[in-house]
């Protein structure tokens, strides 16, 4: 794209953004400066460029020169900065280097700005304009091309399937234990992060072994199973909306009746907050977290645990977007503390909790590799905190954060999902 | 002689609610359907959002820099008194003001809140990194309608002069950061009803957990 066409098309999305309550946040900002500590990547390197109020106010500085009398008419007056360029790509580092949109700045900000958003605004004119960082982009360019984000073939899911059952079948001494695929007329339509096919499919395994004991009827597709959606990390919203109508198209040609998200962050406040109104509409099928359907086969008596199968002491971390993005933080703590003996919680925690420095796509984005680890301090020292062997997290990109947390500093911890700790503690 | 600054004073107030008027809808644009099901109240999100999230023991950033927020709040309540008052006279300008002592000190404690908040700005090499021309501005206009306010009260200056003060600020307020006024009550009410929508708000363990 020519320097004009980047800029028109980086307005344009500014303009689509804006429109609607985005710009109430956009308008709000009085630069006091306390929202600091707030963020787990200042705490980490406290320099002015990661205060989450100056990174929002770049983002801010585009609105103020395209949607303000003073910024139309006096640019300097008010830090109003033209969209070169130039000035878009010091935006990359800003929104897709310096934050994961983890959205604690917001929940803390003195006047309620929610910056979370305000940075996916910045994110959304990058993505209009043509740079998103291009490890990031690969990923949605798989999800788009292949149907999942690593790009796993048909024939190598239903292998990895086949194997694991096969695997569970032992295990469980049940020779009808199975990973359906491809099932029409089940029930649940399960998604799965494709990490767990790839490279940890235990979790798979495990959730299988639950369904399986719930006598769940369900299935997973071999063409579009990804619970994840890159998009909602790059800012390209019509990427975002194709990824979720895949699935959801999926679903209904399978005649599922619910969608099931498997433990993942990102893809629940994707498929269950933001794919209607990306599709602009909302889905004609119910979306649950894996989480909320344990535990109602628990409250229902359609599983029994038993604490005492796990013994060490656990912690939880909870992923940004599925509770202070999303809501879900009880069923995972509920589960927890009937399937574990000793659960401690971290502090702070649940919509208060910081996030892993793995979130927003900066797992994808190597050039930023140093500032994630480092980052991601503040957890590690709430993790030895608790004391705990154990850390649960419902989330995988979290998962993956912590398992190079725990290597870098030494925390001597394991990484488990939730969904092994109940199937560990299956009676 | 005064209707004139009365006259000035009711065309600034006037601009400045039918700008921020204007720039609300504008805003708004029509606002954005939420076409997911919900899983919590937005009405109890937005009322949370604006009661106990807005105390220190919920908003980490108030806990953790309790002297400045102290300052913010107090400087908050002087300015919006100040704005009654001013009402109060453009509304009824044979009213004659109490020349409260009390009033006085409330607008002259919440300007020297301005100034502590002005000179903060002045001093932190972060926040300058961060502001524009504007932060300074509107925090001078801010400080001297207080001024001005405190000093009409106590009866050292004409009131004009408090309605010339008061006219520059209020045409200005709907151009810079000021227009927070308003948007810190829409930023609020959005994110808190997206957040009831969500089930996010109110917090369901009952209490906010310490920080770290």
């Amino acid at each position: 794209m020519s320097d004009d066409a980047v800029s028109r098309a980086a307005r344009d999305a500014l303009r689509r953004a804006a429109r609607g309550l985005g710009a109430y946040h956009l308008n709000a900002c009085v630069k006091c400066g306390l929202c600091g500590e707030t963020c787990h990547i200042y705490r980490a390197e406290p320099v002015p460029e990661n205060l989450p109020g100056a990174k929002a106010s770049e983002v801010i500085s585009f609105f103020r020169r395209y949607h303000t009398l003073l910024g139309r008419l006096a640019p300097f007056l008010v830090g109003a900065r033209s969209m070169t360029a130039e000035n878009l790509d010091d935006l990359v580092e800003t929104v897709y280097g310096r934050c994961t949109a983890c959205g604690r700045c917001g929940v803390n900000c003195s006047v309620g700005i929610d910056v979370g958003t305000v940075i996916r605004v910045g994110r959304n004119i990058l993505a209009a304009a043509g740079k998103v960082p291009a490890n990031l982009q690969a990923v949605v360019d798989n999800q788009l091309k292949t149907g999942n984000q690593m790009s796993i073939e048909p024939a190598e899911l239903k292998e990895t399937a086949a194997w694991i059952s096969e695997d569970l079948r032992l295990e469980m001494g049940n020779d009808e234990v199975t990973i359906p695929v491809d099932e029409p007329g089940r029930r649940v339509f399960y998604l799965v992060n494709p990490r767990e096919v790839k490279f940890f499919p235990l979790s798979l395994s495990a959730a299988a072994g639950v369904f399986h004991a719930a006598k769940e009827s369900w299935t997973i597709s071999s063409r579009f199973y990804d619970v994840t959606n890159y998009g909602l990390f790059s800012g390209d919203d019509n990427a975002a909306a194709e990824i979720t109508r895949q699935a959801i198209d999926e679903a209904t040609r399978l005649g599922c009746q619910e969608i099931v998200l498997s433990e993942c962050g990102h893809g629940f406040r994707s498929f269950r907050w933001e794919g209607p109104n990306w599709l602009g509409k909302p889905y004609e099928i119910p979306v649950r977290s894996i989480l909320e359907v344990m535990l109602e086969y628990v409250r229902s008596g359609r599983i029994k645990l038993d604490p005492k199968k796990n013994k060490d002491r656990v912690t939880l971390h909870d992923p940004c977007n599925l509770v202070r993005w999303g809501g879900v933080s009880e069923p995972q703590r509920e589960l927890l503390r009937l399937a574990v003996a000793d659960f401690q919680e971290m502090t702070p925690n649940r919509e208060q909790n910081f996030c892993c420095g793995g979130g927003g796509g900066m797992l994808s984005m190597s050039e930023y590799g140093d500032r994630r680890i480092g980052s991601g301090k503040t957890k590690a020292d709430q993790i030895r905190a608790t004391e705990a062997k154990i850390v649960a997290t419902p989330c995988h990109n979290c998962a993956d954060q912590l398992l190079e947390l725990n290597k870098h500093h030494k925390l001597g911890v394991e990484i488990q999902a939730v969904v092994e700790l109940v199937y560990n503690a299956l009676l | 002689m005064l209707e004139k600054e009365w006259i000035l004073a009711l065309a600034s107030v006037s601009f400045a609610a039918v700008a921020l008027l204007f720039q609300t809808a504008v805003s708004w644009g029509g606002g954005r359907k939420d076409h997911s099901v919900r899983a919590g109240s937005p009405l109890r999100g937005v009322i949370y959002n604006f009661t106990s999230a807005m105390k220190p023991s919920h908003k980490e950033t108030a806990r953790l820099h309790l002297v400045k927020f102290t300052v913010g709040v107090a400087m908050h309540l002087g300015i919006l008194t100040a704005i009654a008052e001013l009402i109060l006279l453009i509304v009824d300008p044979s009213f004659e003001p109490w020349r409260s002592v009390v009033l006085g000190s409330v607008f002259g404690v919440a300007a020297l809140c301005g100034l502590y908040l002005f000179v903060r700005r002045l001093l932190s090499a972060t926040l300058r990194g961060i502001s524009s021309i504007d932060d300074y501005v509107s925090v001078l206009l801010v400080i001297g309608f207080l001024v001005f306010a405190a000093l009409e009260e106590l009866g050292v200056v004409e009131r004009s002069a408090f309605f010339i003060c008061s006219a520059v600020l209020f045409f200005y307020l709907p151009l810079g950061k000021l227009r927070h006024a308003v948007f810190f009550f829409m930023a609020r009410m959005d994110y808190g009803r997206r957040l009831g929508h969500r089930g996010v708000y109110p917090p369901k363990c009952g209490k906010v957990p310490p920080n770290a």
